[in-house]
């Protein structure tokens, strides 16, 4: 196993004087990759919402029953 | 052949498979990148020129190699879509674009704040860099052209064509180093097989953060592809069916 090459956590942060351009970087990284994994997770839940909307829409037409007004 | 591509061209038979696998894609992308992130940035000794500052490598390189795979994987969809009419094809080919844009974004954006304090400079016109920036403008022209059309199945050819006139690009990047020699340096080394290169402790992490942003391409692609087939399948029995199952649970 490797040493911790730091010695605080505030000498980590610090990055040897290059805190700015590495922390930017890693930033940009984990924002960009945390957006593409919940984009299509959000995407998904609209999507089931959406066609179980029209399910009901339609069972209720089969049934005879009346379509509720909120779904028409 | 056929038969199998036709199999696989299904888009149940993927979307039946994705759920009992992504589980385990998630799984084993967040570990190795968890690993190779932690180990990056807090293990690997740094850098005798570039200090820490090199530890963005740990991002660059697996985001920009991978950038170039996303596209070749994107092209080679487009093609079957063009050859086989294979739909499935299609909706990864879709899937593929956002994905790829984003890591040309993270490629050129860590390469720049790694650029700054290296060369002194955040950007220049050099080859591989100009190479890349046209990248990115292609993935978003796909994605552009694509969503510029009524018609599913007309944006579909239109975006296949013009994935396919953008791989005269991948070879440019990569070859940029080595036929001009301008700023960005080559590819490097992994020092398996020469000395005095970048040692062991250096590149095993970029090994666990490399996978895992493959598998993390995997994991997002995926994702996406299932969203359009539920989409595109919304007719189909298996997807009604589908919708009924989760509302039990629900």
């Amino acid at each position: 196993m490797p040493d911790f090459q730091f010695q605080s956590l505030a000498d980590f942060l610090a990055m040897g004087g290059y805190a700015l351009y590495v922390w930017l970087g890693y930033g940009f990284f984990f924002i960009v990759m945390g957006w593409n994994l919940i984009q299509p997770w959000r995407d998904r839940q609209k999507i089931l919402k959406l066609l179980r909307a029209r399910q009901q829409r339609e069972a209720g037409w089969q049934d005879n029953r009346p379509v509720p007004e909120e779904v028409r | 052949m056929m038969q199998w591509l036709y199999k696989l061209g299904s888009p149940k038979w993927f979307y039946d498979m994705t759920t009992a696998f992504l589980p385990w894609l998630s799984g084993v992308t967040f570990l190795l990148l968890i690993v190779g992130l932690v180990w990056g940035l807090g293990f690997a000794p740094p850098d005798y020129q570039m200090g820490d500052n090199f530890r963005i490598i740990y991002i660059h390189v697996p985001t920009a190699v991978g950038m170039i795979w996303i596209y070749a994987m994107m092209a080679t969809m487009a093609a079957m879509h063009m050859i086989w009419n294979l739909k499935l094809a299609d909706m990864v080919a879709k899937s593929c674009a956002l994905v790829g844009a984003s890591y040309c974004a993270v490629a050129l954006f860590t390469g720049a704040v790694w650029g700054k304090p290296t060369w002194g400079t955040y950007w220049i016109w050099d080859a591989k860099l100009t190479a890349t920036l046209i990248m990115l403008f292609i993935y978003i022209g796909i994605m552009a052209l694509r969503a510029a059309f009524d018609s599913e199945t007309s944006g579909s050819k239109a975006a296949s064509v013009l994935t396919l006139v953008g791989v005269v690009n991948l070879p440019i990047i990569y070859y940029a180093a080595i036929w001009w020699e301008t700023l960005h340096q080559p590819p490097s080394d992994l020092g398996l097989r020469a000395e005095g290169a970048n040692p062991p402790e250096i590149w095993i992490p970029a090994l666990f953060t490399g996978f895992g942003l493959i598998g993390l391409v995997f994991l997002i692609v995926i994702l996406r592809t299932r969203n359009e087939i539920l989409l595109r399948e919304r007719r189909a029995q298996w997807v009604q069916e589908l919708l009924e199952q989760e509302a039990s649970h629900a």
